[in-house]
């Protein structure tokens, strides 16, 4: 029996932790964005879910694993198109559309997967990592953190990718105004509906690329509701970190790490009740980002669709 | 006045008489719900599957409602009852609030799980079942057959019926070989459906050295089964995979080792029957692998022999020389686990 401390076994909850990252992370990135521009997407949990059953498709059918995240991103941006349209440009209730779209797509997939694979429960071959040449061969942080899919290093930068349109460009300002000043933007000689739209697709295409890695590299298998509410994670970090994207990848990391916690703490035999120690992700990512991100505010026009000269 | 107390009491009796048979004559149909589709080769499946049988067996329609997710149910089952559904089968713990509601609402018998304590006469019944029998078997059969002398338990969730399972497994495990080290985890609160999550717990389960996994998990087990596919063990040789409850042979690829596989059918039977009876609601159900409604099932990667020793152990079991005891606290199997795991 491997010890607690042994390297094999500490890489490999490490590894689980930045697996299970990934997905929240993706998500958040996602929700932020559609937040910033003024939309509060609720139905992410429904771009994600379609998003891991045509990844799943995508890299089934075609053996890529690329096709299938690109399927994946290209299903969430649909459901996107959709809530654009109902609640950007007809300025439909947010929060209702966004569930509604959840509960039809959780549905949906259901259903497509019981007539597709419901008696064959196809799984994909593990997928390929790619090692970051001399970070990899650090004893277990190498093979823990450095030997990814790359959507994982993806993931990541994008995080930066998303700090400097935030700050240095045009579209990080359009963003902040849509959400923040929205008729001000307007005044400006910007195109409100066409800023919250681009942020809504974009969050549907991160929202989709993080489900269909949550299906093909999370749990190689695509099963109905695999998602698991981990749209829904992705809105609280998103709320939480408050427009910063690094405190989306620091609250979605200390997520995953603490879940990975919660299996070490059992593998120990803590003879502790496994709701309480299952809490501890919930609650860690709660009084981390309440303690450290709860001076910056969200945008003053959050979830009310704009209508030009409408008081 | 004499006569008018007499034509009450014969009024009174007569009615009695008169829906007590037209209760007993009554039951046409029964419905079962499911939370995922019964396709699932585990829980959903099998309950599925012996509903349909046990329909069959006692000349009553069926009729499914699959794939209802863990949500609020009420709708279903107000609708399933509005369609004279005389029995509604509430195949998941989470239905355990909303289906007695409904139940006192409607007038209609339900049976749910993991909830002795709702027995009431006539409208409620529940059937907290448990393979710990087989579960016990898998158990013995695990500590006769891991290489690394480490085996591990993964659970989606901690429903009674899970709990007794795990208990009996770890049991089993330490009655064969005290020496076998017991990894127990479980993913989350109520994470039936996280495959990504079983695959995640596994494979660090499969990291601490288990080089077989005794997983209970819904659709969540499709996610430790995958991991069993694609992780080493760490003497480098096969993962092998123990499921419960289904058989899911036709989708193995070479990793199940053996499985728990229950036959709900009996159980829904006597349901049915106790409906016509009148006795419905009144008592508990039970499976074991006396009747065969809990069986071990003998896959390609058991040997001869070794099965031949577990099915000895099984005629203990049934001639009562092994007692296997039920353990459905999920306290009491934690500490049964951190006794066996330390």
């Amino acid at each position: 029996m491997t010890g607690l401390f042994d390297e094999v076994f500490l890489a490999a909850l490490l590894f689980g932790a930045v697996t299970a990252a990934v997905p929240l992370l993706l998500a958040g990135l996602g929700e932020q964005m559609s937040e910033k521009a003024g939309v509060l997407n609720i139905g992410i949990e429904g771009m994600m879910i379609l998003g891991a059953y045509l990844g799943f498709l995508g890299a089934y059918y075609s053996g890529s694993l690329w096709l299938g995240f690109l399927a994946g991103a290209l299903g969430g941006m649909a459901v996107a198109a959709v809530m654009a349209l109902l609640c950007v440009r007809l300025g439909l209730n947010q929060i209702v559309i966004g569930i509604a779209l959840t509960l039809g797509l959780e549905g949906l997939t259901a259903l497509l997967h019981h007539f597709q694979f419901s008696r064959s429960y196809p799984r994909l071959p593990a997928a390929d990592k790619t090692a970051i040449p001399l970070l990899a061969d650090i004893p277990v942080l190498g093979p823990a953190l450095f030997q990814h899919h790359l959507v994982v290093y993806f993931a990541v930068a994008l995080v930066f990718v998303m700090i400097y349109i935030y700050r240095r460009t045009q579209l990080g300002l359009n963003l902040q105004a849509a959400g923040d000043k929205p008729a001000a933007l307007d005044v400006a000689g910007i195109d409100v509906i066409r800023t919250r739209t681009i942020a809504v697709l974009t969050t549907g295409a991160l929202a989709g690329l993080g489900g269909a890695y949550l299906a093909n590299v999370g749990a190689g298998i695509f099963i109905p509701f695999i998602t698991n509410g981990a749209g829904f994670l992705g809105i609280v970090l998103a709320m939480l970190a408050r427009g910063r994207p690094l405190w989306v990848l620091f609250g979605a990391l200390l997520f995953g790490v603490c879940l990975s916690l919660t299996t070490a703490m059992q593998v120990a035999g803590i003879n502790m009740p496994t709701d309480i120690i299952q809490m501890l992700p919930f609650l860690a990512v709660m009084i981390m980002l309440v303690l450290f991100g709860r001076k910056a505010s969200l945008p003053a026009a959050l979830g009310m669709p704009y209508e030009r000269g409408a008081r | 006045m004499l006569n008018k107390l007499k034509y009450s009491v014969s009024a009174l009796l007569l009615s009695s008489f008169m829906l007590s048979g037209a209760y007993a004559a009554d039951v046409k149909s029964i419905a079962i719900l499911t939370p995922e589709e019964g396709t699932d080769y585990g829980w959903n499946q099998q309950g599925v599957e012996a509903a349909k049988a046990a329909a069959k067996a006692t000349g009553v329609e069926v009729i499914l409602a699959q794939g209802l997710g863990y949500g609020d149910v009420r709708p279903t089952l107000r609708e399933l009852a509005e369609e004279g559904a005389s029995l509604l089968i509430a195949h998941a713990s989470g239905y355990n609030t909303s289906a007695p509601e409904i139940a006192k609402e409607l007038n209609v018998p339900v049976a749910i799980v993991d909830t002795p304590d709702a027995l009431t006469k006539g409208l409620i019944a529940d059937y907290t079942l448990s393979g710990h029998e087989g579960a016990y078997l898998a158990g013995r059969l695990a500590a006769k057959m891991t290489r690394t002398k480490a085996v591990g338990i993964v659970v989606s969730g901690e429903p009674p019926s899970w709990n007794s399972q795990s208990a009996a497994f770890a049991e089993g495990v330490k009655a064969e070989n005290p020496e076998v080290k017991i990894t127990y985890a479980v993913i989350g609160p109520a994470a039936y459906s996280d495959a990504a999550g079983g695959k995640r717990v596994t494979e660090s389960v499969i990291a601490s050295g288990a080089d077989i996994i005794f997983g209970q998990g819904n659709g969540s087990s499709f996610g430790m089964l995958q991991a069993v596919e694609t992780t080493k063990a760490t003497d480098g040789g096969k993962v092998y995979f123990i499921d419960v409850i289904g058989n899911k042979s036709p989708i193995d690829k070479g990793f199940l080792l053996s499985s728990v596989v229950w036959d709900i059918t009996p159980v829904y039977t006597a349901m049915i029957n106790d409906l016509k009876a009148d006795t419905f609601g009144t008592k508990s159900y039970a499976i074991g692998v006396k009747d065969d409604s809990v069986k071990l099932l003998k896959t390609p990667a058991i040997p001869d022999n070794v099965w031949s020793e577990v099915q000895a152990v099984r005629d203990d079991i049934v001639s009562g020389k092994i007692k296997v005891e039920p353990i459905f606290e999920a306290t009491a199997v934690r500490k049964l686990m951190t006794n066996v795991a330390e």
